[in-house]
């Protein structure tokens, strides 16, 4: 006689190692809850980071043949489709940690000019939850992931309690700060998870600015680093890489059983059982895989029956604008890396009575590289007249002098902006790519004439010299890589995906962790705002099981 | 929504501070291509190699032309209290670009170079190569200068434009341009940061 093993059946299964599902694998595993983690890619390893390492012995180390860690996944591995006039620029990490191996830091609250957003207009729905609910969570998140920042809350931006100190400004930043004071227009210092004091066993910022190749002390958040080691410390977390998720699979009553994956070395078909899925694969895939997850219980996609997953996309629109400041040229070059990512930022101001718009919704600014760059000239010193010594005085003059303004604005969610798959196209697997078809309005136009009104207000205020800008040029669809609304929470199981636990509301097994889940946009950066909505909704999933509801 | 007279007024006022009436934007299509692909290509590993190699020469340009470029681009950024172009081997950059660009824009830009040769020799007798500094110089300034250019110069203006460019993002992406020109002082370890302290500034 045979002795058959059943095959295990995990208590939950979270898909995506980033923020969303290393959250989500971190707080059930802290709660003794055991868990399969399912991670597209591999470890990166951080000893092989460039991060302290000076932009000539970069190009040393790549003239030698070396070559850093890539993070991004190429699109000859997974492609995916647009219609051919509507281009969008995804950016995916397929790896532990996901994107916030690369992160731009960028930690706000949101607050319930956010979250009432749609009581307030009457466009779309609102979100489910208000700030209240959601606030401890951002205090115990802030904590453990270390931000910093100023003091200045607002009804904006709230929120201040547990920020780390935030940097000092630089010369240019400090003049832009001047220049919209003039204006009553709001800046604050920046919000950025770079620890800028030693936090929980990680060293400070070393003020490298080299962010964007990776932290090789782990100085700024990354879920690889300060979340999934200690799950695996608790003895109840599986992490499994290189396993490509293609579908939650359900049983016959229609509840999820399981989840079908590919193994991204050998291309085997490999399937898992467990007794809830949490989905923290990203908002675009996520909702690739529900809609993937196709049945005669669900034919529209998994947990589908109200037709709103896939739509609702919202991206979030950027203007960018680069110049110079005269009243800096000629100042000696400083050492301005700082955090890696400016110092101040704009909180949006448009709702505030005298700001008279045309338009729902609001924008916030950033300013990127208001510094001395350190990766070669500025733009547009090609267009400083002559040449030989007096260019070359003039290009060094213009060096300390640079600034950057790039406002990012709310999109809103439109039904017809949409992630679908396309059974015709399929990957390696065999498995259907997503179709991204997006596109923004007329509202998206009207507030960008407004962004570009304020950009150049701060510029004439501060007496800079803007090069190569066009007005209302938006940078392409995708590149704020802030995708959001395609499994909405909400109250209304009609027109929405997920309740206000991040729920499915007709898969009561299956919870989605990640920016899928926002209603709306906002003009804010997400990651702190999916932290801690997942760390929210796996506390729900922890005391849901242990109720015996699950 | 229509557009009120105030609009315009706002950006009649705008294009006052925007920056390059010169722009490359005015430029032939092959020179713009040219200069984002140099851009582009400043930090690849193919491009860092290049500048590296112990023994170099030329894949797109002849000797003479290599000769040629050499002298214009330390013309273009020359040795002043800290080394030029030529030091910092900026005339492989610009070849090394070329290899990469299109057939289209590689021939464009041998064929500006060809043009200056041609005007070197008209008004110095030499080849550009061949001629000092002074002589090129003399030669180049009318293709550099701001105003409504000569018709005739239109081929040398272009190409003038493109290996300025180029030289340009070749030149302060090494750690001659970086460190020794523009004086960034490459530490990567700071205990603090200090911003900004200039009381003029606050």
């Amino acid at each position: 006689m045979q002795v058959i093993t059943p095959p295990k059946v995990y208590p939950v299964i979270v898909i995506g190692s980033g923020a969303s599902g290393g959250m989500a694998a971190w707080n059930l595993t802290r709660q003794g809850i055991e868990v399969l983690l399912l991670d597209a890619g591999d470890k990166f390893d951080r000893s092989k980071y460039w991060t302290h390492v000076t932009p000539w012995e970069t190009q040393a180390r790549l003239a030698r043949g070396e070559k850093p860690e890539t993070f991004f996944l190429d699109t000859k591995e997974q492609p995916y489709v647009t219609p051919n006039d509507r281009p969008f620029a995804l950016t995916r990490v397929w790896g532990h940690g996901g994107k916030t191996n690369v992160w731009g830091r960028v930690s706000l609250r949101y607050s319930d000019i956010d979250f009432k957003a749609a009581d307030r207009d009457g466009w779309e729905i609102s979100w489910p939850i208000s700030y209240n609910d959601i606030s401890p969570y951002y205090d115990q998140v802030e904590q453990l992931i270390g931000v910093n920042g100023g003091t200045d809350d607002s009804d904006v931006l709230p929120g201040s309690k547990y920020l780390q100190p935030p940097p000092a400004p630089r010369c240019g930043e400090r003049l832009l700060q001047r220049a919209m004071g003039k204006l009553n227009i709001p800046v604050v210092a920046g919000r950025r998870a770079n620890m800028t004091r030693p936090t929980r066993g990680f060293p400070a910022c070393h003020y490298c600015g080299n962010c964007g190749n990776g932290c090789d002390t782990a100085s700024f958040f990354c879920s690889a680093d300060h979340l999934l080691p200690s799950a695996v410390q608790t003895g109840k977390l599986e992490l499994r890489s290189n396993a490509v998720a293609a579908r939650i699979l359900t049983d016959e009553s229609g509840r999820a059983a399981g989840v079908q994956y590919f193994d991204r070395r050998t291309g085997s078909d490999q399937q898992v059982r467990g007794k809830v899925v949490v989905l923290g694969a990203s908002c675009v895939d996520s909702t690739r895989i529900l809609l993937n997850s196709k049945s005669s219980t669900h034919p529209n996609g998994l947990g589908n029956g109200s037709d709103v997953i896939g739509r609702y996309l919202c991206e979030q629109i950027r203007l960018n604008a680069r110049g110079y400041l005269p009243a800096l040229e000629g100042t000696p070059t400083r050492n301005d890396r700082g955090i890696g990512g400016e110092h101040i930022y704009m909180p949006r101001f448009n709702h505030r009575p005298g700001r008279g718009r045309d338009y729902l919704r609001g924008f916030g600014a950033q300013f990127w590289n208001t510094w001395s760059n350190w990766n070669g000239s500025h733009e547009g010193s090609d267009q400083i007249p002559g040449f030989g010594a007096s260019l070359k005085r003039q290009i060094k003059r213009r060096h300390p002098a640079w600034f950057e303004i790039h406002p990012f604005g709310e999109a809103l969610p439109y039904a017809h902006n949409r992630i679908t798959v396309d059974p015709a196209r399929v990957d390696r697997y065999g498995v259907p790519l997503l179709h991204i078809d997006y596109r923004v309005g007329e509202n998206e136009r009207k507030m960008t004439e407004h962004m570009a009104d304020t950009i150049e207000e701060i510029v004439k205020a501060a007496g800079g010299v803007l090069v190569n800008y066009k007005r209302g040029d938006l940078d392409a669809m995708g590149s704020a890589i802030h995708e959001h609304g395609t499994c909405r929470m909400g109250t209304d199981p009609k027109r929405s995906a997920l309740t206000a636990f991040n729920q499915m509301h007709e898969v009561k097994n299956v919870f989605v962790v990640d920016g899928s889940a926002f209603p709306t946009a906002t003009e804010k950066n997400p990651t702190l705002t999916i932290l801690s909505l997942s760390w929210r909704a796996t506390d729900y999933l922890a005391q849901e099981m242990k109720r015996g509801n699950l | 929504m229509a557009t009120s007279e105030t609009d315009i007024n706002r950006r009649r006022a705008v294009t006052q501070l925007i920056a390059g009436a010169v722009g490359v934007a005015s430029m032939p299509l092959w020179v713009q291509s040219l200069c984002a692909q140099a851009r582009a290509e400043a930090h690849t590993p193919a491009a860092q190699a290049t500048a590296s190699a112990a023994v170099w020469s030329p894949s797109v340009l002849t000797a003479r032309q290599n000769e040629a470029v050499i002298a214009l681009t330390e013309l273009i950024i020359p040795a002043t209290d800290t080394p030029g172009a030529k030091a910092a081997l900026v005339n492989r950059f610009v070849d090394h670009v070329l290899s990469t660009a299109d057939a289209k824009e590689r021939s464009e830009f041998v064929r500006g170079l060809t043009w200056l040769d041609d005007r070197c020799r008209a008004r110095a007798g030499k080849d550009v190569a061949g001629a000092s500094a002074a002589e090129l110089t003399a030669v180049l300034t009318p293709l550099a200068a701001e105003g409504v250019p000569a018709a005739e110069d239109a081929p040398g203006i272009a190409f003038f434009r493109a290996i300025k460019s180029i030289t340009i993002t070749g030149y302060y992406t090494t750690e001659i341009g970086l460190r020794q020109e523009l004086g960034d002082d490459g530490r990567m370890m700071l205990g603090t940061f200090e911003g900004c302290t200039h009381p003029e500034h606050q």
